[in-house]
């Protein structure tokens, strides 16, 4: 039975919420976009049905969100109740209804980010809790982590310092340099604390692509094991061969060889030219 | 790790440490500050737009610095809000946070650092207005005042009580076409405009008579003549202003 964090909001009923609801984290620059742009394709030719969404690309707030972080004049408080509003609108829109159709919800960052955000620029722990205890759980949280010197090359030698990024607005009048190891640094400490308490899976972000992809592909596998409607779809299934039993040969095969090596890198390749920012502003605009 | 300032991890220095940020929002006390918010709430067609005008004349004429901030009127918020109700995508809890994320930007931008700066600060509705909308709405009536855990405390809260058919009499003279989340047309209690509206207010009307004991809000009788009405508004002012000789500003 799904559940939220505490609240529900009015009108939302959760009971029958049968897709799977998937939230890839980490910090700026872990390849979350990369991963995902991997496992859409993936889980479609299992036969899923994919939705994939993220952070700051709701049809509400998304525009006017991103107009307000051009003027560098967002303030604390206001920024992380226009990512709350953000979260709310896709929450109501896309990712309820998309779960109550049974897709596989892939999610580039979900609360866990917005809070970490927050409680790096001093917000209360109780009222962002407060806030976001009308979300949704998810069935499985990935957490992709890097350590503060594997995250500078990969993030500043590939598109430079991005003032949001680097938390010019947690310690103004700083040096970028500084303050993007300071604000990425604070931004880990917190995830790892959310990690624990909402038991994260943490992978090492630091493995190339190709085996972090082949360790989503694991969780994923492990969070629809308990797929409620298994059942369901065994049994309206025509055909002798069910979506469950595709998935389980997919997993004995992937798990046997890992990966078909020439296929990904196709894949990867396509990815990697559309040179995402690692926000997700690419796959966004691909819609 | 124990990251505090000073130590250094890797090649960067370390200046601010995570956890001693001071933690924000908290219950901001008015107290402190040497400004004075007075804000005005009550139904539409209460006459509270017109009595905090007044009040803003006479604040002036006595030569405090006075600023105006209405509801809904962020430069960085509020086209996000039009855009939502245009297209009538909002629903009860994007109504609510984005309306909070508008009060955030002027809490941040104008009313808190006035009030610091000894400002008389007049708001057009404040969060009790939020709170009387978004429950009756639909919205969980404690994560609502959660939500506005970083609103300034007023100095005085003006509550212009009216009966619901006295306010809809004044509003329904020469007015245009209600729009659509202003009727309450969202909460689909009728389809008719009017009639939506008409309940909508009265369920707000409900939750504004609920929170004057909760929140002390001060109840001015907004049937009474509007010039007896003022005298009492300002007569209140007054008090509140005394204690606060330093926001006197020569012009």
């Amino acid at each position: 039975m799904r559940q939220t964090y505490g609240k529900l909001l009015p009108g939302m009923r959760i009971s029958d919420l049968t897709g799977k609801l998937i939230v890839i984290e980490g910090t700026d620059g872990v390849g979350r976009s990369t991963q995902i742009n991997l496992l859409k394709p993936w889980l479609e030719e299992l036969g899923h049905a994919v939705l994939d969404t993220g952070m700051a690309r709701s049809t509400l707030a998304g525009e006017g969100l991103k107009r307000a972080k051009e003027g560098n004049n967002l303030g604390r408080v206001t920024q992380s109740l226009f990512y709350a509003t953000d979260f709310i609108d896709r929450l109501e829109n896309e990712i309820v209804p998309a779960l109550r159709s049974g897709f596989i919800v892939l999610t580039d960052r979900y609360i866990y980010s917005l809070m970490a955000r927050a409680f790096v620029r001093g917000m209360d722990s109780k009222w962002i809790r407060s806030i976001y205890s009308v979300a949704l759980k998810p069935d499985a949280t990935f957490y992709l982590r890097l350590s503060i010197d594997q995250l500078i090359p990969r993030v500043v030698f590939s598109r430079g310092f991005d003032y949001w990024e680097s938390g010019m607005d947690v310690y103004p009048g700083r040096d970028m340099y500084d303050s993007f190891c300071n604000y990425q640094t604070a931004l880990m400490a917190e995830f790892d604390r959310l990690s624990e308490e909402y038991k994260f899976e943490v992978i090492a972000a630091s493995a190339d692509a190709e085996q972090v992809f082949e360790h989503l592909k694991a969780g994923i596998f492990r969070a629809l094991e308990s797929d409620s409607r298994k059942e369901y779809i065994s049994a309206r299934s025509t055909k002798t061969l069910s979506i469950s039993d595709l998935t389980a040969n997919e997993k004995t095969a992937s798990m046997a060889q890992p990966a078909n090596a020439a296929k990904f890198e196709s894949v990867l390749r396509s990815i990697m030219a559309h040179s995402t920012d690692g926000n997700g502003r690419i796959a966004h605009q691909q819609k | 790790m124990e990251i505090t300032p000073g130590s250094r991890l890797g090649t960067f220095e370390v200046f601010l440490p995570v956890r001693s940020v001071e933690r924000e929002p908290q219950q901001h006390r008015d107290d402190g500050f040497p400004g004075r918010l007075f804000i005005v709430e009550g139904i539409d067609g209460s006459g509270k737009s017109t009595q905090l005008s007044l009040l803003h004349k006479w604040l002036e004429s006595k030569g405090y610095g006075v600023v105006f901030s209405e509801w809904n009127s962020s430069p960085l918020v509020k086209d996000t809000t039009k855009f939502g109700k245009k297209k009538k995508m909002l629903t009860a809890a994007t109504f609510s946070l984005i309306h909070a994320t508008d009060f955030a930007d002027r809490t941040e931008k104008s009313i808190l650092p006035l009030l610091k700066a000894g400002a008389v600060v007049l708001c057009d509705r404040y969060i009790y207005t939020a709170f009387a909308r978004d429950v009756a709405r639909g919205m969980d009536r404690e994560w609502v005042r959660e939500l506005y855990g970083f609103a300034v405390k007023p100095t005085v809260a003006f509550y212009f009580r009216v009966p619901l058919e006295t306010a809809i009499g004044r509003l329904m003279d020469g007015r245009d076409e209600l729009k659509y989340y202003e009727a309450g047309m969202d909460l689909g209690l009728s389809d008719d405009p009017e009639e939506s509206f008409r309940l909508f207010q009265g369920l707000i009307l409900k939750e504004y008579e609920k929170m004057i004991s909760e929140f002390s809000l001060t109840v001015i009788d907004a049937t009474l003549p509007i010039e007896v009405q003022q005298a009492q508004v300002r007569q209140i002012a007054k008090t509140h202003l005394e204690k606060a000789v330093n926001v006197r500003v020569q012009r």
